[in-house]
């Protein structure tokens, strides 16, 4: 007993002497020597090949000085956006030092933002910094600027510090409208993987106001290769999701029965299932839609509340639905883009056929079949039992 | 006469061979490069395929009690031969102790942090280790359980915390991949993490009675078995296609979790699970190193072995890769070549040897 | 080679030791006592070097006064009144009552002890050595001139404080009565918890100059014969000078002198020991301290108390879990504060980082130094708090906690998440008293392991800990019992508190007994009366 005590306390001290002197400085750092990024815009440099990566770093002084008081001051910014150009991501992060002084910590990067142009051109060769750098997280999420991703990093938000901290917020809640959803690095690359897949990502937009600058998103852009080949707007993004069974919450307007006015629905619950068939070269997508929904609003004095009333609005409803579905398929065929993963999906279940498919997706896409089913039901009509209207 | 002096339970086996199989968890995401979404059943086939082989060790065991490897290889193939073989073991021992080794320096430097010296994790960790093996199998044993408890708990709660983000469709399609590929999975999975078992016995000489050993280490085998089953789901289930490109499947996995963006950034989890995991493997290894080399040497005691040989795993997981690639496609084509006699042949041969010249009777009554 | 170094160092150091032992005086006394009245007077005088306390009367008594006699005492440990009631009065004057005294001889000692002491407590002695021993422990030594044998009358005046509650270990609920400084008052504590014929006391006296009385107390049909006998054989080790606290005693029969974790447990709560003797455990009890040494002990035993018994399981299990739960953040929350803050940053949710990063932002230190300033400022406070006078010792807490705290956070040196991360540490550390000198030691250590090497020193510190945990023995008792190894019956007792009456096996590792020892019937589960006795008609 006595032995082995000595022996582990010698070894013991012996390795932790020689760990020390051997290592020497083991790569601590102090929060204090970190400019934390929370969100990186990436832009095409005009007339070179070089990018300009454009970082939104924490001021620490100005975010909260510890008691909070420099936050109404208003003039000074809690951020600092800095942008350094370079041939690679990587070199313009490392450019950027010369100006910061301190290394980037990415580790709490909420957004990588893609401008337009280089959007354009191809995303293919730039996504890779972001899923090796082992800064970097998989759950950063990727968007695209209408115009140049440097202008959206200042556009602050009157309740957000942070800019980008911001944007992160609102994508994140998407399921509000399911207008649009959020793609982070990892589903984006999956769908670069598969090698039919379009992936969508969200468009972020500007709007000038009387206070300054808002963004939001104004729909989703499809890549197609790693390019950027189209716009859908709202309503067709969520004729998407609708098969993608990413729909969440969000609003169906449908005239009422009397064609008077018009009734407001919210989404309550949707899901989808999606049945590839194969039949002598022909491929039908079987798609089945339940969804539920609850009347929040009505624009005339018509009683809804009543079985026929309701049965019209869920025919009305599973009809917008079909339209959203239908305004997206034309899309994607016109793009000749699979942003519903019908090509995954014919994988999954013939994936013998699916070699030969494989090569001549892009004319095969277009012949594609859609079988919709929608399954609507109004489950609840809030807190009013009759519209407000002069008894009769 | 054995070197080791301590005893060890039936119940202690189970939990030896369940966390020492659960030490492999790292090693899902070699084979996941190769079988991509069919890991799953290389995990499963590679249990069916090793069940005999493991039942060979077990049996030995209890032909030869109270002796470890060394010594029945004496006994079975007689003094020359008996220590070539026995060399030919520690050989693996080291190796493979010294990859393990160098795993966990992997991990942490590529994933938890980056800027320290890659040479400080190995030492710490080995001379922990050597800490370990110092006090015995005894106190290993005993805390086995604690090392099974916690990893089973990092993984089932891992897979609790992804359950919204699974998507069980990326199984299908269910054969997809050529027959060559899974075979290459099931031939590295029945190496690494079962295989590796054979290092059972230079430990099962310890056990104080023999008569549950076949059922408990099985038990042991399916805990570790469902354990790597579950991580390879969840794995699959998460990452989907792009499995493939990550170093560390599980690490990004992990990273994926997002509870109400409040349960995020949980890489501690799997940062502390894999290396309690992978600390507790090389530990049964190197003491079974340890324990070879001095049995051959006929020292009455390991323990002035112990620091020497911590020393040299240092140097060989520090200088025999360049880097985590190098040190992929070694293991996956040589390591697992040299080390399949040592795991499928000799011990079922040991056995039928035994068997033909009814050796431990004979033995038995001269040595004890 | 550095293991044959320290062998030769140690071997050296225990030779001293030994030749220390012999040249003590002591063994030179042993000589018989002379009948001749005179020469043993002398003899005592010139070895006590003629102290001032040292009463010695002669007196001459018998019907004739032809007896002589010498009564020797220490006046300032013995009872005065009493030798003179009960030794001096029968002997020159009650003895004139006795009618057929002419028989009898007066110089034979049994005559005198068996017709004229009237105190019980008395032995003869018949070497000068014994009758030094007791003597110093506070006997009265009655010489007679002519008779080869002394008698020693205990007659022994000590002021004992009154029973009071522990200071160390107060209760909401229970008993309020603590362990005093005299060894028969304690057992007298302990006896009258447990009025039972197995309940067995044995006396040693350790110490060469100290001869401190030191007693252990056990139930006999429950407590491991073995434990016994290794305690009986690590106290008959014992050879030092002095025992003034049990503290010594502890110190010198610990199984694993190198770890930080006490193996033996103490406390000054007669309820509390009660309960360890019945569990099978052994006590401890030395003369001149409250405080009673139990063995064996195991780690749990730290977390447990003894009200968790006396209130009920479910407010007794949270309470048990939150101890657990502060331990741990005592040894390890600055550690994970700084591996966090230091190494692992992305692993702080993105506001707190924000937050931590703003507080941190004029601190001039690197975190580990912080830490470690703000530990020993903790520390300190601690410490002044305790040995000064109790008014002024409110005053360093407060000075402390308003001049280190708030103004070192104003003045920009150290961050108010370090504070708060120290204070709750601090707080923590009060939650489970047995453990708290380890964990002071754990929390330094893991606080260095953190600021070298981050998360992983952290881990693989505590790696080491739980094996050395695990290879730890407490008088054979395995320390981390039951949980390594592993037992499902006493595990009803760790983390959460069963009700008591399924509480009905005494701790396996204790009695060490292969059939189930029980201490109450297992269907205790209470129930409503009767149903036929319950009918309301």
């Amino acid at each position: 007993m006595g032995k082995e005590m000595k022996f582990s306390v010698m070894s013991l001290t012996l390795f932790f002497f020689l760990s020390i002197a051997l290592s020497g400085c083991l790569g601590a750092r102090e929060i204090n020597d970190l400019e934390i990024v929370i969100g990186m815009g990436v832009d095409k440099e005009k007339d070179s090949e070089d990018i300009l990566l454009t970082a939104q770093v924490v001021k620490v002084d100005a975010a909260g000085g510890g008691s909070g008081n420099s936050s109404d001051g208003g003039g000074s910014k809690a951020f600092w956006n800095v942008s350094s150009k370079g041939s690679s991501i990587f070199d313009a992060v490392r450019e950027m030092t010369h100006k910061t002084g301190n290394r980037l910590f990415i580790s709490h990067n909420q957004a990588v933002i893609f401008g337009n142009d280089l959007a354009a051109e191809g995303l293919q060769d730039y996504i890779d910094f972001f899923l090796r750098a082992h800064e970097m997280r998989p759950t950063a999420l990727i968007l695209i600027a209408e115009k140049k991703a440097s202008d959206l990093m200042d556009a602050k938000s009157e309740t957000e510090k942070y800019p980008a901290m911001n944007i992160a917020k609102f994508v994140e809640n998407y399921g509000y409208t399911s207008h649009f959803y959020k793609v982070n690095m990892k589903d984006f690359a999956s769908c670069l993987m598969s090698g039919t897949t379009a992936p969508l990502v969200p468009l972020l937009s500007i709007v000038e106001e009387k206070e300054g600058k808002d963004i939001y998103v104004s729909g989703m852009v499809a890549i197609k290769n790693g390019k950027m080949v189209g716009k859908l707007n709202h309503d067709e993004v969520r004729g998407v999701l609708w098969v993608l069974d990413k729909v969440e919450s969000g609003v169906i307007t449908v005239s009422s029965p009397n064609e008077q006015g018009k009734a407001v629905l919210e989404i309550i619950k949707a899901k989808s299932k999606v049945k590839p068939e194969l039949k002598d070269g022909k491929i039908v997508m079987n798609i089945k839609i339940k969804e539920e929904s609850s009347l929040s609003e009505q624009t005339t004095t018509e009683n809804l509340a009543n079985d026929k009333a309701l049965k019209k609005l869920q025919e009305n409803s599973a009809e917008v639905i079909r339209q959203e579905i239908m305004a997206a398929f034309d899309k994607s065929r016109d793009l000749k883009a699979d942003f519903f993963r019908f090509g995954e999906m014919l994988h999954k279940k013939y994936h013998k056929e699916w070699k030969a498919l494989k090569d001549k997706w892009d004319e095969i896409y277009p012949t594609i079949e859609l079988k919709i089913e929608i399954d609507t039901k109004i489950i609840k009509t809030d807190l009013l039992n009759k519209p407000v209207s002069p008894s009769d | 006469m054995s070197i080791e002096k301590g005893k060890i339970s039936n119940q202690q086996l189970l939990f030896l061979v369940a966390g020492f199989v659960l030490g492999s968890v790292l090693l899902v995401d070699f084979t996941v490069g190769i079988t991509e979404h069919q890991t799953w059943m290389v995990i499963l086939a590679g249990l069916a395929i090793t069940a005999p082989v493991i039942l060979s060790y077990v049996v030995l065991a209890k032909k030869f009690p109270g002796m470890n490897l060394v010594q029945i290889n004496d006994m079975v193939y007689g003094r020359f031969l008996g220590k070539v073989i026995s060399i030919y073991y520690i050989f693996f021992f080291s190796m493979t102790l010294s990859f393990n080794i160098r795993d966990v320096g992997e991990l942490y430097i590529t994933f938890l942090m980056q800027d320290t010296p890659f040479i400080f994790f190995l030492i710490v960790f080995t001379a922990t280790c050597a800490y370990a093996v110092s006090k015995g199998i005894e106190v290993l044993a005993r805390v086995s359980h604690l090392f099974v408890v916690s990893g089973l708990f990092v993984i089932v709660s891992a897979f609790t915390l992804l359950i919204d983000q699974m998507d069980f469709s990326n199984f299908l399609p269910f054969f997809e991949l050529p027959f060559i590929r899974i075979f290459q999975g099931i031939h590295i999975v029945s190496v690494i993490p079962y295989g590796e078992t054979v290092v059972f016995l230079m430990i099962m000489g310890c056990l104080n009675k023999t008569d549950h050993a076949v059922k408990k280490t099985f038990s042991g085998l399916l805990i570790g078995a469902v354990s790597l089953l579950i991580v390879a789901v969840r794995n699959t289930a998460v990452l989907g296609r792009t499995q493939t490109i990550w170093t560390s499947t599980s690490f990004q996995s992990i990273r994926l979790i997002n509870i109400g963006t409040v349960l995020t950034r949980m890489d501690f989890l799997i940062g502390i699970a894999q290396t309690i995991l992978i600390f507790f493997k090389c530990s049964l290894f190197f003491y079974a190193l340890v324990v070879a080399l001095s049995q051959l040497f006929g020292l009455k005691s390991y323990l002035p072995l112990v620091l020497p040989l911590a020393g040299i795993e240092v140097i060989i997981a520090a200088t025999v890769f360049q880097s985590p690639v190098d040190h992929a496609m070694i293991t996956l084509n040589a390591g697992i070549i040299y080390s399949a006699p040592l795991i499928f042949v000799f011990p079922p041969l040991s056995l039928l040897i035994a068997k033909i010249r009814g050796l431990p009777k004979l033995e038995r009554g001269k040595g004890i | 080679m550095f293991g044959y170094i320290l062998k030769k160092i140690r071997y050296l150091s225990l030779k001293n030791k030994y030749m220390l032992q012999n040249t003590q005086p002591g063994e030179n006394n042993s000589e018989p006592i002379s009948p001749v009245l005179e020469i043993n007077l002398e003899a005592i005088k010139s070895i006590l070097h003629e102290s001032s306390d040292v009463t010695i009367h002669e007196f001459n008594f018998g019907h004739e006064r032809k007896n002589r006699g010498a009564l020797i005492f220490i006046n300032s440990i013995t009872d005065k009144e009493e030798i003179h009631k009960n030794i001096l009065q029968p002997l020159m004057y009650d003895v004139l009552l006795l009618k057929n005294a002419v028989g009898m001889d007066f110089n034979d000692i049994d005559t005198i002890r068996k017709n004229l002491i009237s105190m019980t407590d008395n032995k003869k002695v018949a070497m000068l050595n014994d009758l030094l021993d007791s003597l110093l422990a506070g006997a009265a030594i009655l010489l007679i001139n002519g008779s080869k044998e002394a008698l020693a009358i205990k007659s022994v005046k000590i002021k004992s404080r009154s029973i009071e509650e522990p200071g160390t270990e107060a209760v909401v609920r229970g008993p309020r009565e603590g362990f005093v400084e005299n060894v028969n008052e304690n057992i007298a504590l302990i006896r009258r918890k447990i009025k039972d014929t197995d309940l067995c006391v044995e006396k040693y006296v350790i110490g060469e100059k100290s001869k401190t009385d030191v007693c252990i107390v056990y139930l006999k049909s429950v407590a491991n014969p073995k434990v016994i006998e290794e305690i009986r054989i690590r106290l008959k080790r014992i050879k030092t000078e002095a025992i003034l606290e049990s503290g010594y005693i502890e110190q010198f029969i610990e199984d694993c002198p190198y770890s930080v974790f006490p193996t033996v447990s103490n406390s000054e709560k007669p309820d509390k020991v009660a309960a360890k003797i019945l569990e099978g455990r052994v006590a401890i009890l030395v003369d001149g301290t409250p405080f009673v040494l139990v063995v064996p002990m195991v780690f749990i035993e730290s977390f447990q108390s003894v009200e968790d018994y006396y209130a009920r399981p479910f407010f007794a299990s949270v309470i048990r879990i939150i101890r657990f739960l502060s331990y741990i953040i005592s040894t390890l929350g600055p550690a994970i504060y700084v591996a966090l803050t230091v190494f692992h940053q992305e692993l702080i949710p993105t506001q707190l980082l924000i937050s931590i990063a703003e507080g941190r932002e004029k601190v001039p230190f690197p975190a580990i130094l912080e830490a470690f300033l703000m530990l020993f400022a903790f520390d300190l406070l601690r410490e002044a708090g305790v040995r000064l006078p109790k008014p002024v010792g409110q005053t360093v807490g407060i000075v402390g906690a308003l001049v280190l705290g708030e103004a070192s956070v104003q003045a920009g040196l150290i961050s108010p998440i370090m504070v708060i991360v120290v204070s709750a540490t601090a707080i923590a550390s009060f939650a489970v008293p047995a453990q708290t000198d380890s964990g002071t030691v754990l929390r330094y250590i893991y606080l260095v392991l953190a600021g070298i090497a981050g998360g992983f020193g952290v881990i693989m510190g505590l790696l080491a800990t739980l094996l050395h945990l695990a290879s730890l023995r407490s008088f054979g008792t395995p320390y981390l019992w039951p949980i390594v190894p592993l037992d499902t019956a006493g595990l009803k007792d760790v983390f959460i508190r069963m009700p008591l009456w399924t509480l009905s096996k005494r701790p396996k590792a204790i009695t060490w007994d292969s059939y189930d020892s029980y201490n109450q019937s297992p269907d205790l589960m209470p129930s409503p009366y009767n149903k036929d006795n319950n009918d309301p008609k």
